[in-house]
């Protein structure tokens, strides 16, 4: 009897074993086949790619390092010695190097294997045969547009690279393999560019979240300049030759959207206010914003620009200087710095009579917010010229990341800005083309003169203290006119590079001009006295802030000045020295990384 | 359960009226000593005596045939059937108790004498009379190198269980945690259920469990039904619990200002205009503070309305009396009913446990409920069928602020400034208040955790040839919940009478989490147990075992609720819609064996195996034999061993080898896949899901292995008074399934990982006992002190960072150590400065790096004239060195055992050795001002921080930032001066009880009644506390683990608790 129950077990026991299958196949995540296999994976898949576009916060810090604005500290890569190739990242750097290094973290590879890893798959016709292939050819565009505005980030950044189509193996002779020289990264981003054109079937799209045909024309057309202005001026490259292919490149691209987008320059809330709503307003403006990072509350998607540039401590305290205001024409489209006595003009005169885009980047005049007259706060401020443009009025949204207003990527105004550009670059701008472009964008401003001729006349003020170097009136006009219209949109750093004037960001930091010490200025005229200058001891002097600008404070260098000690223009952190050295137009391949591939060499200089 | 009392005193009271007989004797040891004080007890009835001073006892039974059961502590209790003697006197043998008694192994149990691994045993003892959330917070410290690291105080805070140290850099590790015989969460066992809880430490005594034993096993085993009557045992207790520390901050407003302004000045060079983003400053605002300080005025107003109609804030309120309950009170109500007969047993458990939370808003209320219910039935003389069946719940309600989203410490630190009180004179919330305290006012914010299970095992046992051979299979089903539930909504502030703005707008959600688990799992084992020719004893032991483990999770989120109080997804209308979804299954398969073999109890050898498959690996390496040895010399039981038993009871010697794979791994590890989730960019007018590309898989990877060899020694003396055990190990972790060497960033991804790394971990644990009695007062008094020590260290002996950067891993490395600089002091004046090497490299200033008089210097220890880290590589590391170690080192406990005359009093001392702790960036409860400008501060900072006036302080100059900004000295350069000494003892429970007396207690019909007090954590010492006594010890970890995931902000924590309880137990 035992030995029945005994076999009975051990035949219970086979039983439970036969069942036992330990292969177990993950059912929350997916295949690639899956993936490749249908549309809807492909369009899944694409949805990773757009973080390779720059975000919202990206956008509108970029230009912290740039020649217009003035900052809590001096950037360390305008700091002789203190920017090396260890440092690049380096987690010790301070939390704005991000930001310094124009929205792009650096020598960073990961989002280029996934666009590789999908361009590759996408491509493999054993994976994709059910996919109609005009289909397939569009995310193939999407994905190709995404791999050229990655590779153009490097460029910028570092010249030559080395150009990676596929996603890499462990044993792939590439990871120790040579940077490959800058032409031919850039042909490979303009056939990608081209494609992309070519191949993206959406043509618009309501919410200017997703890469259309034109938002693919409107990028060639920057990347385009880019490259046929920087081997222009850089002529050290060799490549003047092929500058003038790039700018035809850049000015059809443009033309393209001019002609064929339905895009247009944005006017419906007239010259005080169209401007400043492309930056403001909850959901892009639609005539005029091509590609934006869409906020949205009810899907908690904020930024933080109200946050960052007004508050003492989380931002660093960006404003304009003094020398840049100074480039705003007045209304009546002459240059600002052929008034007499200009340099001299106090903060609430200088202000009056400009360009319309003035009062709708700076606290100035009646901005207020909730009805409650705002000056510039020297709280916040180390000028005077305290930006709004991607701020909005209610103070609620100072304090956190709470922004919900659109931050655009890719705008309108831009085109027509390249579109300028490359012309007058090629020498084929004609008035026609003067009156479609920056006349189109200086009448939105209220500018009443000179919208339909090119200029003719060279101005001194941007010539001496900005482009020494230009003589074309056309040329250096279009460079005053894409500061101001582009400004804060994170452009300048490398319209400075390909334009080979780096030198720029050593300008020095100026404010607003104080005529004498303790008398308390009341810059936006509402009857409040909003800021005096002191030496020594603080006085009383009834206004909101009492600036010390006394040599010393505390044994050390004061960091606010006046130029002439007890009057002038004010000046911010002149005892922090800037330096700029032709190196300075490449950052330098990390140490870390040479140490392991010294095949990468280092740029010149580092 | 009063209709059970009174139920239980019928059935009781009966047998109380019969014919006596009166019996009377001496009870003495084997050598004729008197014993005095020991019980006699008349089996069956509640009828019980001490023996007096001489030994002597008198009793009366109700009929001859009536059993007197002789009982004392230390001695093998006796029963004696009366028969008409009317004397008997008793001569009790003394009970060797440590070789009588029995621990659970793997798969059976062992006569400790036997043991040959190493394996440690508490029983219910240890628990007893205790207080606790949840069994795991119990355990800490209870057994040597069971490491059991609490990272903060919640009630539902349950690490996993940690034996001897770090285990794997790799995969990770923990010890298995087997319930009765079934991996299962110890957190949801009710404490009272336990009957022992067995630590297989070694490879040898886990590998029966294969690849999941590589870290080590902790059995938990649950009582059984008691033999005889029925009984029942009711315990009840009220606990009233509050904080170990609270951060004693400034609570003066101007103080505050004063010395906020001063810090944000020295870091800034500017003077603030907002206290961070909840308050204007200026210069007036702090005059007007200083003029209400020096000069109040009855007018003065905590709030006044300026001309703009805004609040202007003059308050001085302290955030931490708002936030915490005076003390929180808990109750916990036990009932246990057991019995059996000869053909069935049962036991029936349950229990009831509320502790109100801590918080006095918002209140984190905890509770926990669990049934069990075991039965057997003796089917035949040779089969046994049992079951055993439970079902535990818990839940926990974790408040939040939807403000800033992290825990409420930090917010407090942030934004509790005591300058704002919690309300408005309209009694709308301040925006202060609303990022911390003030939204747990508002009461609608926060997490309910839900955790429920149902188990079941129903196994059968079958004896054969007098139970020389043994059959037992099991079967365990165990399902579960686990339900979290989030909800967000805005709360109402006010910064000018009669506008309410709100904080959080961006959220206004409610997510629903739902986890379900089902696990089963079923064992067959048989085993071979005989002696063999007198002398050669033989045990084997052959089973088999399955197990699958399927995990489900769905999660959705909506925002839009229709108002406030809604509870129900179905009530949320907004159109951010997240849902996602997880799934994960793994099954294992092994069989294994034991064979044990002693000779005359002299030489014993074990020998374990498994063969074991688990579908986390790839086919190729799905199967594993993973064998191992041990073996002991009991050299007491040598003839040659002369030694009296007085001095050498025992003496035994152990040493075990084993090697095992370290299956604790994710399931899916060597497979492709592509992970969908969601976008964090609005795309086409939502946030889409995405995929993106694998991670790379790496070719031929295989499992990691964990080898321990074990030493140990096991000394009785004095007989059998002295006990002592000690094992010493060495545990190498190879092949640890780690990041591989480092490509060129090109690559693009993370290089694949591989079996890169080993890791040797040494240690050893010793505990000592003393017991023994002695008369006082004609009554005994018995005690027991125990002792253990244990420690352990693991350092990296293989890993690919060649040029043994420190930023990872490297060759050499000892896991814990703290690297930093040496602090000389602080600068005298500019010469100092302008004379010591350069420290530009960290900031004590925003925008210079110039350094003033009062400023920390640091020791130029390479004499490099330059103070740096070098390359940051070993062999090249400037002045950076190791300056101490975050790991526990030297654990111990002390146990103190005492009873007389029924009472008894019990301590459990626990602490550790050596650890040092950095305060970490963030860590505003050390560092105050130092941290962020706008936080508390501590009172123990105050005239402590240099000044002209006062240069020997413990702090430096005061600047905001130190200790906060990337780049700043208290930041980056951790330094010996402020590297605080974490050892500790602390006082984790004091117990004080009284056993009524028998003869009172039966009156009641109860056998037993006892009453106790008890407390935890009572008492505390660390050097720490020469410095500040604002956070715990124990609780210095990162910032609220189980909420966030960031790990800034050391010590932002829920508190460490400390209890007393007065609790009743009563058995019928």
């Amino acid at each position: 009897m035992v030995m029945k129950k005994i076999h009975w077990l051990l035949f219970t026991l086979t039983i439970l074993c036969v069942s036992c299958e330990l292969e177990q196949i993950p059912q929350a995540s997916i295949s690639k086949e899956a993936v490749f296999g249908d549309e809807k994976g492909l369009e899944l898949y694409t949805n990773s790619l757009y973080d390779i576009l720059p975000s919202a916060n990206d956008v509108h810090r970029a230009d912290c390092i740039s020649d217009y604005a003035s900052r809590r500290a001096a950037p360390a890569f305008l700091i002789s010695g203190a920017y090396t190739p260890t440092s690049v990242d380096d987690d010790s750097q301070s939390a704005y190097s991000v930001v310094e290094l124009g929205g792009d973290a650096g020598w960073t590879w990961e989002s280029l294997r996934n666009v590789n890893y999908f361009i590759v798959n996408c491509s493999n016709p054993e994976l994709t045969s059910k996919i109609p292939p005009d289909v397939r050819r569009h995310y193939l565009g999407v994905a190709k547009f995404f791999r050229a505005w990655f590779f153009f980030e490097k460029v910028k950044r570092y010249g030559d690279v080395p150009w990676i189509n596929k996603p890499l193996d462990v044993e792939d002779p590439i990871l120790y393999g040579p940077r490959d020289p800058r032409s031919l990264v850039m042909d490979s981003v303009l056939s990608d560019l081209n494609y992309a054109c070519q191949n993206i079937k959406t043509t618009t799209e309501g919410t200017r979240s997703l890469i259309t045909k034109y938002a693919a024309y409107a990028f060639k057309a920057r990347v385009c300049l880019f490259e046929g202005t920087f081997r222009k001026y850089h002529t050290e490259l060799g490549l003047t030759a092929s500058a003038n292919k790039w700018l035809t490149e850049a000015a059809d691209a443009a033309k393209k959207v001019m002609d064929e987008s339905g895009y247009k320059v944005y006017e419906g809330a007239g010259t005080t206010g169209s401007y400043r709503r492309i930056f403001t307003n909850p959901t892009p403006v639609n005539e005029e914003v091509i590609l934006a990072n869409i906020m949205n509350l009810s899907l908690a998607v904020t930024h933080n620009a109200n946050w960052v540039y007004t508050s003492s401590t989380t931002g660093i305290r960006f404003n304009f200087i003094r020398t840049f205001i100074n480039t705003y024409l007045k209304i009546d489209g002459t240059p600002f710095t052929e008034t007499p006595g200009y340099e001299t003009m106090l903060f609430k005169d200088e202000v009056k009579n400009r360009d319309k885009r003035l009062e709708q980047t700076i606290r100035m005049g009646s901005y207020n917010r909730l009805n409650v007259a705002t000056p510039p706060s020297f709280g916040y401020s180390y000028t005077g010229y305290q930006p709004i443009k991607w701020c909005l009025d209610d103070p609620y949204y100072d304090g956190g990341s709470l922004n919900i207003n659109s931050v655009s990527i890719l705008r309108y105004g831009e085109v027509l800005l390249n579109y300028a550009e490359a012309k007058a670059e090629l020498g084929t701008l004609t008035d026609a083309d003067w009156a479609l472009t920056i006349g189109k964008l200086r009448t939105r401003a209220g500018i009443t003169g000179g919208l339909t001729t090119k200029p003719t006349v060279v101005d001194s003020y941007l010539k001496t203290k900005y482009f020494p170097d230009i003589s074309d009136p056309v040329i250096l006009e279009i460079r005053r006119e894409r500061g101001i219209e582009m400004c804060m949109e994170g452009l300048r750093f490398y319209d400075l590079m390909r334009w080979k004037h780096g030198e720029l960001l050593t300008m020095e930091w100026n404010g607003i001009y104080v005529p004498e010490l303790v008398i308390p200025q009341d810059l936006n005229e509402d009857g409040v006295m909003d800021v005096a200058f002191y030496k020594e001891t603080a006085p009383s002097t009834g206004a909101t802030y009492n600036i010390d600008v006394s040599a010393l404070v505390g044994g050390k260098p004061n960091t606010f000045r006046l130029k002439n000690d007890t009057y002038g223009e004010l000046t911010w952190l002149n005892t922090i020295p800037r330096t700029w050295e032709q190196k300075n137009y490449y950052y330098p391949i990390p140490e870390a990384d040479r140490l392991m591939n010294p095949a990468l060499g280092q740029n010149t200089g580092w | 359960m009063k209709n059970i009392l009174l139920l239980l005193f019928f059935l009781t009271s009966t047998s109380l009226y019969a014919q006596r007989i009166t019996v009377n004797g001496t009870v003495t040891d084997i050598k004729g000593n008197a014993l005095p004080g020991a019980t006699v007890q008349v089996r069956g009835t509640n009828v019980g005596v001490l023996t007096d001073g001489s030994g002597k006892y008198s009793v009366d039974v109700p009929e001859p045939s009536a059993v007197i059961a002789f009982s004392f502590v230390g001695f093998v209790p006796k029963e004696i059937v009366v028969q008409n003697q009317t004397t008997i006197n008793v001569a009790l043998t003394e009970d060797i108790q440590g070789l009588q008694e029995v621990v659970v192994v793997g798969y059976g149990t062992q006569k400790k004498a036997n043991l040959t691994g190493a394996v440690d045993q508490v029983t219910s003892e240890a628990l007893e009379n205790r207080t606790m959330s949840n069994l795991t917070q119990g355990l800490k410290g209870v057994v040597p190198n069971l490491n059991i690291k609490l990272l903060d105080g919640k009630p539902n805070q349950a690490p996993e269980y940690n034996i001897r140290g770090e285990t794997s850099i790799g995969q990770g590790g923990s010890a298995l945690v087997l319930i009765d015989g079934v991996e299962g969460d110890p957190a949801m066992v009710n404490p009272n259920d336990i009957a022992s809880i067995s630590v297989l430490k070694d490879a040898a005594s886990a590998s029966i469990y294969g690849a999941r034993g590589a870290f080590g096993v902790v059995l938990i085993t649950t009582k059984n039904p008691s033999k005889g009557k029925t009984s029942i045992t009711y315990s009840s207790n009220l606990a009233l619990r509050k904080p170990v520390a609270v951060p004693d901050l400034v609570s003066d407003g101007y103080t505050f200002a004063k010395m906020f302004a001063e810090s944000f000045y020295n870091w800034e060079n500017t003077f603030p205009t907002a206290v961070n983003k909840t308050l204007k400053f200026s210069q007036a605002y702090l005059n007007e503070l200083e003029r209400r300080s020096t000069n109040p005025l009855p007018t003065d107003k905590e709030v006044e309305i300026d001309s703009n109609g805004n609040y202007v804030y003059y308050a001085s309120h302290d955030k931490y009396k708002e936030l915490y309950k005076d003390y929180a009170t808990g109750t916990e109500q036990n009932v246990s009913i057991s019995g059996s007969s000869d053909a069935a047993s049962f036991l029936l458990t349950g229990r009831l446990l509320s502790q109100a939370g801590i918080f006095r808003h918002n209140s984190d209320d905890y509770g926990m409920h669990n049934i069990r219910a075991k039965g057997a039935v003796q089917v035949f003389p040779w089969l046994r069928i049992e079951n055993n069946s439970e079902y535990s719940d818990m839940k926990y309600h974790n408040p939040l602020n939807v403000g800033e989203g992290s825990g409420i410490w930090r917010n407090i630190a942030d934004e509790g400034h005591v300058l704002a009180p919690m309300f408005n004179p309209d009694g709308t919330l301040t925006m202060s208040a609303a990022y911390n305290v003030g939204d747990f006012w508002y009461g609608r914010n926060g997490f309910d955790y839900v955790r429920r299970i149902i188990r079941s095992s129903s196994g059968f046992a079958a004896q054969f040839f007098e139970d020389k051979l043994r059959f037992k299979g099991d079967f365990t089903f165990r399902n579960t919940d686990y339900n979290e539930q989030r909800k967000q909504v805005p709360v109402p502030y006010s910064n000018k009478k009669d506008v309410i703005l709100y904080l959080g707008t961006t959220t206004n959600d409610l997510r629903e989490t739902i986890d379900v688990t089902k696990y089963l799992a079923t064992n067959f084992y048989t085993e071979y147990e005989n002696i063999l020719g007198g002398s050669h004893y033989l045990k084997v032991l052959l089973g088999y075992n399955y197990e699958q483990s399927t995990y489900k999770r769905l999660r959705t989120q909506r925002n839009g609720l229709i108002f406030v109080d809604a509870s129900n997804i179905n009530l949320a209308l907004g159109q951010s819609i997240t849902t996602s979804g997880d799934w994960d299954r793994w099954n294992i398969l092994g069989g294994f064996g034991r064979i044990n073999y002693s000779f005359k109890d002299r030489y014993l050898i074990e020998i374990n195996g498994r063969y074991d498959g688990s579908s986390k690996f790839p086919a190729r390496q799905r199967f594993a034999f993973f064998p191992s040895f041990s073996a002991g010399w009991r050299i007491s039981k040598e003839p040659f061993f002369k030694v009296s038993d007085k001095i050498i009871s025992d003496l035994k010697l152990r040493a075990s080898y084993g090697s095992l794979g370290n299956g604790n791994i994710d399931s899916y590890t060597y497979q492709e896949e592509l992970t969908i989730s969601q976008s964090g960019k609005v795309l086409n007018g939502v946030k889409p899901q995405d995929t993106s590309n694998p991670d790379v898989l790496p070719d031929g990877i295989t499992w990691e292995t964990a080898t321990t060899q074990n030493i140990g020694l096991d000394i009785s003396s004095i007989s059998d008074r002295l006990r002592f055990i000690g094992d010493a190990y060495i545990r190498n972790t190879t092949g640890m399934f780690t990041i591989g060497m480092t490509l060129p960033a090109i690559f693009g991804t993370d290089p694949p990982k591989g079996n890169y790394a080993d890791l040797k971990t040494t240690g050893w644990e010793m505990s000592l006992s003393w017991r023994d009695r002695f008369v006082v007062i004609a009554k005994p008094f018995n005690y027991e002190i125990r002792v253990t020590l244990a420690d352990n260290k693991a350092v990296i002996t293989k890993y690919n960072n060649p040029e043994k950067v420190l930023s990872d891993y490297y060759e050499g490395e000892v896991i814990g150590e703290i690297w930093g600089y040496i602090t000389e002091g602080f600068f005298i004046d500019s010469a100092d400065i302008a004379d010591h090497a350069d420290q530009r490299m960290f900031a004590n200033n925003s925008k210079s790096q110039i350094n003033q008089p009062g400023d920390i210097k640091l020791l130029d220890s390479d004499g490099s004239g330059k103070i740096d880290y070098g390359t940051d590589r070993i062999g090249d590391t400037g002045d950076k060195q190791i300056i101490g170690n975050s790991a526990a080192h030297y654990t111990y406990t002390i146990n103190l055992n005492s009873d007389w005359n029924n009472v008894f009093v019990s301590a459990f001392f626990q602490g550790v050795g050596k650890q040092e702790w950095w305060p970490r960036y963030e860590t505003s409860l050390f560092w105050g001002q130092y941290n962020r400008p706008y936080a508390g501060v501590p009172k123990w900072q105050l005239g402590n921080f240099w000044t002209p006036e006062n240069t020997d302080a413990y702090l430096p100059r005061y600047v905001s930032r130190l200790a906060n900004r990337e780049g700043a000295m208290l930041r980056e350069a951790p330094q010996t001066r402020y590297l605080q000494n974490i050892a500790y003892i602390r006082l984790k429970n004091f117990q004080i009880g009284y056993n009524l007396p028998t003869s009172l207690v039966s009156k009641i019909g109860a056998t037993n009644l006892k009453v106790y007090f008890s407390g935890e954590n009572l008492w505390t010492w660390s050097p720490l506390y020469k410095h500040t006594r604002d956070l715990d010890v124990e609780n210095t970890g990162p910032s609220d683990q189980l909420f966030t995931s960031s790990n800034a902000g050391d010590g932002y924590n829920y508190p460490m608790l400390k209890n007393v309880t007065f609790g009743l137990s009563v058995t019928f």
